[in-house]
Formats: structure tokens, sequence, C-alpha cells
């Protein structure tokens, strides 16, 4: 995922904004590869695996 | 099996465009790239939301015509086969992926200029609350497909190994006027259903394609269209 994707993307449940923690970004074109977007208003963690979020509400996860 | 589950298995996911698209499949593939197309007009700089993209087909050839988009899905590898291909292809730049529930999706309101999803609908057990999900991250355009009840697909359709949803052209209107959206324009095709093409050869599927866009060109053709492609406004 490209960090401009943030502008965008928002909590699935409250449609807050998401803060982004970058774990590891892929080399060449800085994208993230893993990390971590948390709600600003519930606190509902959405991980990034291998470069794409996983923004399924937590009832769906498996 | 039930519909969801299937789709996300990993050896689905990796055979999927290989099974549906080759042989009488790629015909498919013409014909929905095509709607896809016509549906949205020139692309060149827009926002596109693509609702269970799966992996990618027209993710991919929408970023090619300079849309930036979004593929959302529920499958992991199937987007994870998506993500690889865009790479590939060299169109990464205008498309992200997202795992993400389409009743519930993770946009504001009215961000896209255009949101569609092809192949959805009949596998949808809550359409009603997917197309107002699709209508609410829209300024634009709704673009969907679905199956028809009152066609050959009827035939083959228990057999299918997912349940399939056949739609009546008074369900279309009710749902899209339920979700807020006008019907602005439509198209119908495929006397024959996707099934029976999947199973042919390229040699038979040419002439049968023509047989067939041939009496789906007129009225009753239509009416026994088993697909249609339905183009809303907000």
């Amino acid at each position: 995922m490209k960090e401009s994707l943030l502008d965008i993307i928002c909590c699935p449940l409250d449609k807050h904004d998401l803060e982004l923690t970058v774990e590891e970004r892929d080399e060449e074109d800085g994208e993230i590869v893993e990390g971590l977007l948390v709600c600003t208003d519930c606190g509902e963690e959405y991980p990034i695996e291998e470069g794409i979020p996983n923004l399924l509400p937590p009832d769906m996860r498996e | 099996m039930k519909g969801q589950e299937w789709y996300q298995a990993d050896a689905v996911a990796e055979e999927y465009d290989a099974k549906r698209f080759s042989k009488g499949g790629r015909l498919i593939d013409r014909r929905e790239k095509e709607a896809v197309l016509n549906a949205l007009g020139p692309v060149e700089g827009d926002d596109v939301l693509e609702i269970a993209c799966g992996t990618g087909r027209f993710t991919a050839l929408l970023a090619e015509r300079g849309a930036d988009i979004v593929g959302l899905d529920i499958s992991e590898a199937m987007l994870a086969q998506g993500r690889e291909k865009a790479r590939r292809a060299g169109v990464g730049e205008r498309i992200e992926f997202i795992r993400g529930d389409a009743a519930r999706l993770p946009f504001p309101d009215d961000h896209f200029d255009t949101v569609f999803a092809m192949r959805f609908f009949h596998l949808a057990e809550t359409p009603a609350k997917f197309l107002a999900e699709m209508a609410r991250v829209s300024k634009r355009t709704v673009f969907f497909d679905t199956f028809n009840d009152g066609s050959l697909r009827v035939l083959y359709n228990w057999a299918l190994p997912m349940g399939s949803h056949l739609y009546s052209r008074g369900d279309v209107e009710r749902l899209v006027r339920d979700a807020g959206l006008g019907l602005a324009e439509e198209a119908h095709d495929f006397v024959f259903p996707y099934g029976f093409y999947r199973e042919i050869p390229n040699a038979v599927a040419d002439p049968i394609r023509d047989v067939d866009t041939t009496i789906g060109d007129n009225p009753v053709g239509r009416r026994l269209a088993s697909v249609s492609y339905w183009t809303a406004e907000v």
C-alpha cells in the first residue's frame, strides 16, 4: 500500500481517520509492506499484510 | 461449500483466471471488459472503486487507461494475485488493493467518481445493503451486472459450486431506487449462459456467439438474456 492511500481510507465501522504505523517498507518503491492502521476514534486495529491493508471489520476476520 | 468459502480458497484463486477465461470463456472476458469500458467512459484521472475485484481483471484494465483505482475484495488469496499481476504489468502506481467488507466500506461518503462491481451481485446475500453502500461512496456513477431470472441460466444454476442469485428486472429497479440511485443505461446479453461458453472450444464458441448476439439483438432475445449490465447515477 502507498502512504497516499491514507487520505482515502477510514475505519469501516465509524468512518473516522486511521493512524498508520509502518513496520516494513519495500526497498525499491517505498510502499508499505507490513504495518498497522489504528482508528483514531474507536481504537480498532487493522493490519497491513504483504502490502494489502486488511480493513475487514473485526467480526469478519478469521 | 458456501460461496464465500469457495471463493476465498487459495486453490480457487490460483486457477481462477485460467479456468474461467480460457476456451469460450475468453468471449465472456472480452464482452465484460467492453461493458465496463462503455459504462465508465473515459476514466483518465477519475477515482474509481471496484467492489469484489478478485484478481483484478478490470482493475488493471482501467489503470492502464489512466484511472486511479482501488480494488476491494474479501479474499486475501485473490488480492495477492491481483497485486502481483498489477506490479508485473507496471500499473501498480495507479492501483491499490484493499481487503474489506462490501457492506461496510472503509471510505468516506461521495469519494469516488465511479463505483462498480462485476460478477458480484449473483453471490450477494444482502444486495440492497451492498448497493446502498456503493451509492454512498460514489458521487456519480454506480455500475453492476446481474444474472437473470427467466433465462437459460436457470437450467444449470443449481449445479454451481456457489449459490447463485438470479434477478428479475423488477428486483433491479427496486434495488436501484432503494439505494437512492436512478437507472441511466442498461444492456442485456448472453442468451447462452456463461457456463455453456466455458465448456466449448474456441472454434465453436465464435460462431455460436454470433448466433447469440443475433438473437439477443431483438426484443424476445433481450428477454432471454442471461446477463444484464446496469448503469445507475447518483
